[in-house]
């Protein structure tokens, strides 16, 4: 039996670069590298226009005592512009533009770790991987370090997110099948990182050849043990993993530490171990760039930076109009409004869809009280209630129904025959009571501080 | 959006930006209405095929009212008009299927209207209305109470446009509802039953066909199975324990398929708009359905117990639905928080 969750739905899958080798992009002419690569601080640009960088050679700076990681250039070349540009969801980020020499020089900072690994203090593993400026790469782009520092010693299952259940994606089952050994060298170096003494490789069943691999390389010991998940979305929320693997239920605003658990994908641990084993900090990955406007859709490894416009070249261009571009899954991905966007550490994928999947349905979107959004929900909450809330502007009651526990996987959304667009209601309604709260908070201290003052 | 002419396959001038998810499910409100149509239809089919061209004249003229009163009100109230979603030709065909063959040919219309005009869109349209539109048209139409209740005989198959009312050939005999109540089981066989091979509404009779129907709602996941199960269930269990005759189990079987039982269990009682969303609330509901109807059928005069069940029950579906509301995804249940607060 695979394991798996209640709730949730079967999306279509699109996979169509299951069995797409990975292929490295031709070195890009010019890349453009965001200070904004993860969640944390904007980094502070370390070279300035001008300036000739080499691969791996540090260049944006986290501010002295910040969240976040350090931004390395992946290329070498010559810094053409530091510039502001404004990216699709409203905010500014620095991004520095390098032009290619393609000479492909490493910077001298990058020194291989020969030595044995258990020499390492789970310590001196955080700072390398600290240094190498590693941040979650399913997604969410959360610093990798600081996830390993909040789960040192409380976290009894190192869990491994190789579920990929966003449909189109591919780029973490070619990793597991090409560089198996690498993800679990990663693992390894993480549970001493850790302290975590079980590690679970979670997996979909629609990647079987990838469980088989993994498998032979785990061993039987049973410290590391590969776990067949059910083909479900979302499988690889962190929650629905975490319970499916060990019963235990993380309530909204909990980290996966306070079960017991910490969470890697598996292009991380890829990326820790490449990073301890040659010195290379996270300079580049794996991503799938498909859709059915993509000429041939493929799987490539690019440096970071690299404009989307250079992948769709690489795969023949665009046969259809395109209607959307997305960095990220189709479920939970971020439109992008033009093709010069560019991979970040985090992009697993870049979907260029026609207006095929965008159809507007002939009757306007209503809810027809199907109840099919409260069978899917995974956080088991009532989505048509919580929107209606929304649309009444009662956001005392899409509270009380549960708003804050959504984590906007979009089941819902996805499959309403009346086509509201639940989601959305639910993350405006999260957005109010979130500034709501801060303002509270605000009047309070303001308060407070009158009192004081008189 | 003005978008500039493009070559084929370059970028247009813009692309949408909207928020995930950015694929959706390919059914619809009209995808799911279709389904419900086709589910109906066998039974009505072989309402046509017992009680004649009438039958099939009174479900046209149903459907094209519930179509055109809807469209005409949306025009007036300055809506959109939605008549592609199907589902005001739903409300008539259900309508259709819970009258009788004779009925004058005005009847289904001001049906339609009552049921359209009056409890659909006066309530702000599809999902947002409180009663069951063709239920509450029916219960309404009983006003006519005698036109309503001349039923058909099984196989006579009336063609004619003019049907007077207490012609011989026209009326049936007791209903098997009718006989259950008066404490003898009816002269139908329970294979009759079964089959449709009796008297009734025009939708009503074959339990084997609307059960069908409901099959295909379930496999295509159009309903779940929380409504019809509970309350089948709960009429199934209260009509064995307390029978009207001394066979029990035959009492019940003939209870379950008499008097349009199974087409408010399955179509009735699970419409979206007046039924819970929630998994309990759906079988608290059933539940409700089931002990009413088989109240009614006991204690009150009137056959229509079913009708009766699920209008009451409509009316607290709102505080069904906060009574299944599902517990919440790691949630912990409040005794157990006090006690970790401690
Ligand atoms: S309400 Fe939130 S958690 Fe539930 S299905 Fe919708 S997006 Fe997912
Ligand atoms: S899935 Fe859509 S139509 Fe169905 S209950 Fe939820 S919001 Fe309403």
């Amino acid at each position: 039996m695979a394991y798996t969750f209640r709730g949730g739905i079967h999306v279509d899958e699109h996979k169509y670069t299951s069995d797409c080798p990975v292929e490295t992009l031709p070195e890009p002419p010019v890349v453009k590298i965001s200070m904004n690569q993860n969640i944390g601080a904007t980094c502070i640009p370390a070279v300035s226009k001008g300036d000739r960088v080499l691969v791996g050679q540090l260049i944006g700076n986290v501010p002295e005592g910040a969240l976040g990681c350090p931004v390395h250039s992946s290329v070498s070349g010559t810094v053409i512009a530091i510039e502001d540009q404004r990216v699709s969801s409203g905010a500014v980020e620095s991004v520095i533009v390098i032009q290619n020499d393609e000479k492909n020089e490493v910077a001298d900072t990058v020194v291989p770790y020969t030595g044995s690994i258990r020499d390492l203090t789970p310590e001196d593993i955080t700072e390398r991987v600290r240094l190498a400026g590693i941040a979650g790469m399913g997604g969410a782009a959360f610093p990798t370090y600081a996830k390993i520092n909040s789960a040192r010693g409380k976290a009894e299952y190192l869990i491994v997110n190789c579920a990929e259940c966003e449909p189109f994606i591919t780029a973490d089952h070619r990793l597991l099948l090409e560089h198996p050994e690498d993800v679990v060298r990663g693992v390894k170096i993480l549970m001493r990182a850790v302290g975590a003494p079980q590690a679970y490789i979670a997996v979909e069943d629609n990647k079987l050849n990838a469980v088989k691999r993994l498998r032979e390389l785990c061993g039987k010991d049973g410290i590391i043990s590969v776990k067949v998940m059910k083909t479900k979305y979302p499988q690889g929320d962190e929650r629905q993993l975490i319970f499916a693997l060990t019963g235990r239920e993380l309530p909204a605003g909990k980290l996966p530490a306070d079960a017991g658990c910490v969470i890697f994908n598996a292009h991380t641990c890829a990326s820790v171990y490449t990073a301890i084993a040659t010195g290379m900090p996270s300079v580049r990955r794996i991503i799938t760039l498909s859709g059915d406007c993509v000429a041939t859709p493929k799987n490539l490894s690019v440096p970071v930076g690299t404009p989307a416009s250079c992948l769709i070249s690489y795969c023949g261009g665009l046969t259809k109009d395109p209607e959307k571009i997305i960095s990220g899954g189709p479920m939970m991905g971020q439109a992008q409004w033009d093709t010069a966007m560019p991979v970040k550490k985090s992009t697993s994928s870049i979907l260029i869809l026609s207006a095929d999947y965008s159809k507007k349905p002939s009757t306007p979107a209503v809810c027809i009280r199907c109840g099919r959004c409260i069978k899917n929900c995974p956080m088991h909450l009532m989505p048509a209630y919580i929107a209606q809330f929304v649309q009444l502007d009662d956001m005392k009651n899409a509270e009380k129904y549960g708003a804050m526990s959504c984590v906007e996987c979009g089941s819902c959304s996805y499959n309403c025959p009346g086509k509201v667009e639940i989601v959305q209601y639910i993350r405006v309604a999260k957005n109010y009571i979130r500034t709501e709260a801060a303002r509270m908070k605000q009047a309070e201290a303001d308060a407070k501080k009158a009192d004081a003052n008189k | 959006m003005n978008k500039k002419p493009n070559k084929m396959g370059e970028m247009p001038e813009l692309l949408t930006v909207s928020p995930s998810p950015h694929i959706k499910t390919s059914d619809s409100t009209r995808s799911v209405m279709i389904d419900v149509l086709i589910a109906l239809l066998p039974a009505y089919i072989w309402g046509v095929f017992m009680f004649g061209i009438r039958a099939l004249v009174v479900g046209v003229i149903s459907v094209a009212a519930c179509v055109i009163f809807e469209a005409l009100v949306q025009k007036l109230l300055k809506r959109p008009v939605t008549v592609s979603d199907c589902s005001a030709a739903v409300t008539g065909l259900l309508l259709a299927m819970n009258v009788t063959a004779a009925v004058p040919l005005w009847m289904p219309v001001v049906g339609a209207f009552f049921a359209i005009v009056v409890v659909k869109q006066l309530f702000g349209g599809i999902g947002k209305n409180i009663v069951n539109p063709a239920l509450a048209a029916r219960v309404f139409l009983f006003s006519w109470a005698s036109e309503m209740t001349t039923y058909v005989a099984p196989g006579n198959r009336i063609s004619s446009l003019a049907v007077t009312l207490g012609d011989a050939d026209v009326v049936a005999g007791a209903t098997p509802l009718a006989s259950l109540g008066g404490g003898t089981l009816p002269e139908a066989t329970l294979g009759d039953m079964f089959i449709g091979n009796i008297g009734g509404c025009i939708g009503e009779v074959s339990s084997l066909l609307l059960l069908l129907g409901g099959v295909y709602l379930l496999v295509r996941r159009v309903i779940t199975w929380h409504i019809p199960v509970a309350y089948l269930g709960t009429v199934a269990v209260l009509t064995y324990l307390f029978p009207q005759v001394t066979n029990s189990l035959s009492f019940m079987l003939y209870e379950l398929m008499a008097g349009g039982l199974i087409i408010a269990a399955v179509f009735m009682a699970t419409d979206y708009a007046t039924s819970p969303l929630t998994p309990i609330g759906r079988i608290i509901y059933g539940v409700g359905c089931g002990v009413i109807t088989v109240l009614i059928r006991y204690f009150g005069g009137y056959a229509e117990g079913a009708s009766f069940a699920v209008l009451i029950m409509n009316l607290l579906v709102w505080y069904l639905d906060i009574l299944g509301m599902p517990k919440r995804f790691g949630a912990v249940k409040k005794k157990k928080q006090k006690k970790a607060d401690a």
